[in-house]
């Protein structure tokens, strides 16, 4: 049924992709948005309210009295199970009861084991038992869909064929969607850097310009080596900039997932929020503990802290303050807290502050993306992002994550 | 320069000198360069590492006298430039002011030649260009006296 429900939404997801397209093509934020969300509200309504658009089906009461959990069992775990994957699981009312390929290298199956969703080979074990009520048939195998009819327990629903692939160029679409904004908001900001990057590349400059000229002078031997040398650490510096922030613009891999050591990632996003804001009048206090590490990609990671760091800079740039970056290690999390004394996030903002084009700033000084991406990318990574503010006393962003290595664990990642 | 040459005639020290210059910038090396490029050409080169530590040394002793010129970069930490070169504008009028900043800026180039900074320098400076400017602000500053 809820296949039927998804083909007869099939135009209206038709429709929706189209408008991704030409959104992307346009590149207009908020077109972009709004075609994202309808694709999201197609697959809320989808999995929420599977009867709700599918009067003339058969089973049409069963679900309508079913747990509130969908229970997906997703066959195939190539690209198309992968992307399923990462999809589903952020979705509360949908439990993936489990994945199966016949492949044991097929890529999703370390993603799934690292969801702790259950890995297995054994298909017809899956779909039968386990209380599934929709399988998902993404294996691109022409005859699993006719096996699937004849061996599926009667009550469960089958997404196959062509509605499976259009759900995946959905979802494929959705990701890229996400990859275009944060990189246009990414290359936004990088506008606000210039007066950080021109004082610290201009500096530099200044005093090899210096010493050159005076070199073309000196005549005592030693006085050239020294200056020389000054000379050589001067350009060195300059091209440690270049280095930072082509790093930072380049596009983040879409699909790298590894592990990353979250005190490092805090180092170097404090190097390119320094660009993008004053720290002149700030205190720093880092308190890491070590071995914090987190599994995602590393850019986007670097791309969540220096907009967190930047926003607590730019809310002390007027009375300065204290930014204290801290790590935590327990057993299971992996907690990161950002910290200022600034202005504070007023209590009615605060509930808004993660939605797509929210800012405080004047027109034309922020994209109102920043942390919309941030709470993206974090769910991405299976964290948990809160803000604890108060007015004139300061804002602590707090980021839990899984342990990527707990005690006892090391190298056990598969 | 030697103690015989000097132009704008005041002795600092019991030595010739072709005047006071206070530089104001966070940047060690910068001050460094500065005050190399300056006193070659026979300036006393005064340092401060921001706006304010700028209007305690401007305020101490006989500085408040003979402080020929200010070189002020923007970007600073504590008061930063601009702040300073409102502060020295309305309580030390008749010293001329230089602004030395790392980024170019239109605008702000605009405001602060209306408030009668008298040169306004990006980063990298020669030299020589250095060195006029100083020059010709002391002229000005002489020019006024009259």
């Amino acid at each position: 049924m809820a296949l039927l429900a998804l083909l007869g939404n099939s135009r209206m997801l038709k429709k929706a992709a189209s408008g991704v397209l030409a959104s992307l093509r346009g590149s207009t934020y908020r077109s972009v948005r709004l075609a994202s969300s309808l694709t999201a509200a197609l697959l809320d309504d989808l999995f929420e309210h599977p009867a709700g658009r599918s009067t003339a089906l058969p089973h049409g009461d069963r679900l309508m009295e079913k747990s509130d959990h969908t229970k997906v069992a997703i066959l195939g775990a190539g690209r198309g199970g992968l992307a399923l994957l990462d999809l589903l699981h952020q979705i509360p009312s949908i439990e993936i009861v489990g994945i199966a390929d016949r492949d044991p290298a097929a890529p999703g199956l370390p993603r799934a084991r690292e969801l702790r969703i259950p890995v297995t080979t054994d298909m017809p074990d899956l779909i039968s038992n386990h209380g599934v009520s929709l399988i998902m048939d993404v294996t691109g195998d022409p005859e699993m869909e006719a096996y699937l009819h004849a061996h599926k327990p009667p009550t469960v629903d089958i997404l196959s064929g062509s509605a499976s692939r259009l759900l995946w160029q959905l979802v494929q679409h959705e990701s890229k969607l996400e990859a275009e904004l944060l990189q246009s908001e990414k290359l936004a900001g990088i506008g606000s850097f210039a007066a950080g990057v021109a004082h610290d590349i201009n500096n530099p400059l200044q005093l090899i310009l210096g010493l050159a000229e005076n070199l073309a002078e000196e005549r005592d031997l030693t006085a050239v080596h020294e200056q020389a040398r000054d000379i050589i650490e001067a350009v060195k510096r300059t091209s440690a900039i270049c280095r930072d922030l082509t790093h930072y613009s380049r596009r983040a891999s879409p699909h790298e997932n590894v592990l990353v050591s979250v005190n490092d990632k805090l180092d170097e996003a404090l190097k390119i929020a320094r660009y993008a804001s004053s720290f002149h009048d700030i205190e720093m206090i880092k308190q890491y503990q070590p071995g914090a590490a987190v599994k995602g990609n590393p850019d986007e990671l670097l791309h969540v802290l220096v907009n967190l760091i930047t926003n607590a800079v730019h809310a002390m740039e007027h009375a300065g303050g204290t930014l204290t970056l801290e790590t935590t290690v327990l057993d299971e999390q992996v907690g990161v807290r950002i910290s200022d004394t600034g202005c504070g996030i007023a209590p009615d903002k605060i509930p808004e502050i993660f939605e797509p084009f929210f800012t405080t700033k004047a027109p034309g000084k922020g994209t109102g993306l920043g942390l919309y991406n941030v709470k993206t990318i974090v769910d991405k990574m299976q964290g948990k992002i809160t803000v604890d503010s108060q007015i004139d006393k300061g804002t602590t962003f707090t980021l839990t994550f899984p342990n990527a290595e707990p005690a006892g664990q090391e190298g056990c990642l598969s | 320069m030697s103690e015989n040459e000097f132009k704008s005639g005041f002795f600092i020290g019991g030595e010739a000198c072709e005047g006071r210059v206070l530089v104001v910038d966070d940047e060690p090396d910068i001050r460094k360069i500065v005050k190399m490029t300056l006193q070659k050409a026979g300036y006393e080169v005064l340092e401060a590492e921001n706006g304010e530590k700028a209007i305690e040394v401007i305020n101490s002793g006989e500085n408040r006298l003979l402080l020929d010129v200010v070189i002020c970069d923007i970007r600073m930490p504590k008061i930063n430039g601009a702040e300073a070169v409102a502060y020295f504008r309305s309580n030390y009028p008749r010293v001329p002011l230089i602004v030395l900043t790392g980024f170019p800026d239109t605008d702000m180039a605009t405001s602060f030649l209306r408030q009668g900074v008298v040169d306004y320098l990006v980063k990298p400076v020669e030299g020589e260009k250095l060195r006029s400017a100083v020059a010709r602000a002391i002229e000005q500053r002489e020019l006024a006296r009259l």
